[in-house]
């Protein structure tokens, strides 16, 4: 009985074929409009740091001008930008080869050896990352003044190797579980130890997982903001000094933009040379 | 007694995790106690030496003023509302991106921008287009028709922007996310729904989002307790006005504590943040089970 309720295959209606032809294109067209959305404010912040004054401060905006350079030459010229490009450089590369080095042999143990308290200890880690950051951020602040860490380059890579270390330890673990275990397994017969087994099995053959995490672990530092803000005073990082730039010239919008592009090179150049690398560090190991 | 391969086994294993383990008490589980501790003082930075324990006075005080009630209301709405549109956008964009075939890895490239960008950087970009005279949404608005919008100025819409500027932020993340999911997914049963005379969009709620589940799970868990302790986009775009109507508990809580020093009071605020985040991903996290190790050796 029910076989005879399946309906035979028959010719689909003219309306539905031409639904199914001009999918593609409704398709099509919703992926480039979200493209194009997420392109615009970047695309705008350019062209405003190649306007003139009248141009990017005109009532009606303007598509079509003449670029100049100007706004790009005055603030390097400035000297200020150079200041926040060195801060932040020190700090991101800091707290990314610190966070590393402790993150890295911490991930491996978690993701290859079952102990008591393995599960908790992960948890642990990544509920760092959960703390909102103002928990953190008050005791920070009042050791820091106290202590004299408070402006320092090493109070702010610390500050920022506890925020980034859940996110290394975490990716990492993902990397190392990727590997058969059979690699140790072999090494062990050989009668190598733990350590040699690390060192000289798995740690060289997840170096680019370990370069995807170093670039990941550089923006998130580059691009912090409120530890940043908070725990320094005349070492501005490079959001602390875009951000005191808003402040002070509410309306030099071509110099102002001409720093954000200057300040963002670097992250753009990691999008589009680690695109790849960079997916599965920001869906936070979510995708392989 | 122990053997010596077991007693090698367990030093490797301790002396792995002792660095990391000694910083992260360092750094985040001493300042969580001297947080709490704080959230049980009446400690001030402006009177330091007046140092007192006064218990749960400030806890009493954020439960009894309308400002903790107001801020924990915006938000969770703003929580829900930003999650919800990039949950329902993210998915969309990844459902059509699976069956696009020209300049994937172009789109691709682009949608990843907005997660990758300093947020300050484009947050400040947003506040030039949005300016209400000068920005370029009031000009586009006026171009359709449509009357100019105080973007930021009116509380209602001022809370709304900010959930818009989010989603552009993010939205990429729970887009990423769903497509890895689709693209790991095993199309025999689509394809067979599709034989059967099952539309493509039909075939995709019944089948395809179902299978999405854990890793929307995921991303859900992940994006609410960001959205919940966002910054950034709030501070810079609105600072948490006009008067307080998008001032979220974070705000609140530096607010108090960085700027009028009140290190008690904000510690307390701070930590409510954090059992409410700990009981929701708990509740989440330990249900999807991603903490047990893969191999064992």
């Amino acid at each position: 009985m029910k076989a005879d309720r399946r309906q035979p295959l028959q010719p689909l209606s003219t309306r539905v074929r031409a639904g199914r032809a001009l999918m593609p294109w409704i398709r099509r067209a919703v992926l480039w409009i979200f493209a194009l959305w997420c392109l615009f404010p970047i695309y705008w912040l350019v062209t405003m740091s190649l306007k003139r004054q009248v141009d990017a401060i005109s009532r009606k905006p303007k598509f079509i001008f003449e670029p100049i350079w100007d706004n790009y030459l005055s603030v390097l010229a400035n000297g200020e930008v150079w200041q926040y490009f060195q801060n932040s450089a020190i700090v991101a590369l800091g707290a990314t080869a610190l966070s590393l080095i402790l993150g890295i042999p911490t991930a491996y143990v978690l993701a290859r050896y079952r102990f008591t308290g393995n599960a908790d200890f992960g948890f642990w880690i990544l509920s760092t990352r959960m703390t909102p950051p103002v928990a953190m951020l008050i005791p920070f602040f009042v050791v820091y003044v106290q202590t004299g860490l408070f402006d320092t380059y090493i109070g702010l890579i610390l500050a920022h190797v506890a925020i980034i270390i859940s996110i290394v330890v975490w990716l990492m673990k993902g990397f190392f579980e990727d590997l058969p275990s059979e690699m140790e397994e072999a090494a062990f017969m050989d009668g190598a130890t733990h350590f040699q087994a690390f060192f000289h099995i798995c740690l060289p053959v997840t170096l680019p997982g370990i370069a995807a995490v170093a670039i990941l672990a550089f923006l998130f530092s580059w691009n912090e903001f409120l530890f940043s803000l908070v725990l320094a005073d005349r070492i501005q990082t490079v959001p602390v000094g875009l951000y005191s730039f808003v402040g002070y010239q509410q309306i030099a919008w071509g110099e102002l933009s001409a720093s954000a592009v200057i300040m963002l090179a670097p992250v753009l150049a990691f999008v589009f040379v680690f695109q790849r690398q960079l997916v599965r560090g920001l869906t936070l190991g979510a995708i392989k | 007694m122990i053997s010596p391969a077991a007693r090698d086994r367990r030093r490797f294993v301790l002396l792995m995790l002792a660095p990391a383990t000694v910083l992260l008490i360092g750094l985040t589980l001493v300042p969580f106690i001297v947080s709490v501790l704080f959230s049980l003082s009446n400690f001030s930075l402006i009177t330091p030496d007046d140092f007192a324990f006064s218990w749960f006075e400030n806890y009493g005080k954020m439960f009894d003023s309308p400002e903790f009630w107001n801020a924990l209301r915006i938000t969770v709405i703003f929580t829900i509302a930003a999650v919800a549109v990039e949950l329902v956008l993210g998915v969309g964009i990844a459902a059509l991106l699976h069956f696009e075939t020209r300049a994937v890895p172009f789109l691709r490239l682009v949608y990843l921008l907005p997660l990758a960008i300093t947020p300050v950087a484009a947050v400040f970009t947003f506040r030039i287009m949005l300016n209400p005279s000068l920005g370029i949404f009031n000009y586009m608005l006026k171009q359709v028709g449509l009357p100019p919008q105080d973007w930021l100025g009116t509380p209602g819409m001022a809370l709304a922007t900010l959930v818009v500027v989010d989603a552009w932020q993010w939205t990429p993340f729970i887009m990423l996310i769903a497509a890895g999911g689709l693209a790991a997914m095993d199309e025999e049963p689509l394809e067979a729904a599709q034989m059967d005379g099952a539309g493509p969009i039909t075939s995709f709620f019944h089948h395809s989002l179902p299978m999405l589940f854990p890793y929307l799970a995921v991303a859900v868990v992940f994006r609410s307790i960001d959205a919940f302790k966002t910054f950034d986009i709030i501070f810079v775009l609105t600072g948490g006005g006009p008067g307080i109507a998008t001032r979220t508990l974070n705000l609140l809580a530096y607010k108090q504590g960085i700027e009028f020093l009140s290190m008690g009071y904000a510690a307390a605020l701070a930590i409510v943040m954090l059992i409410i985040t700990i009981i929701a991903s708990q509740a989440f996290l330990r249900r999807i089970n991603l903490f047990r190790p893969k191999a064992a050796l």
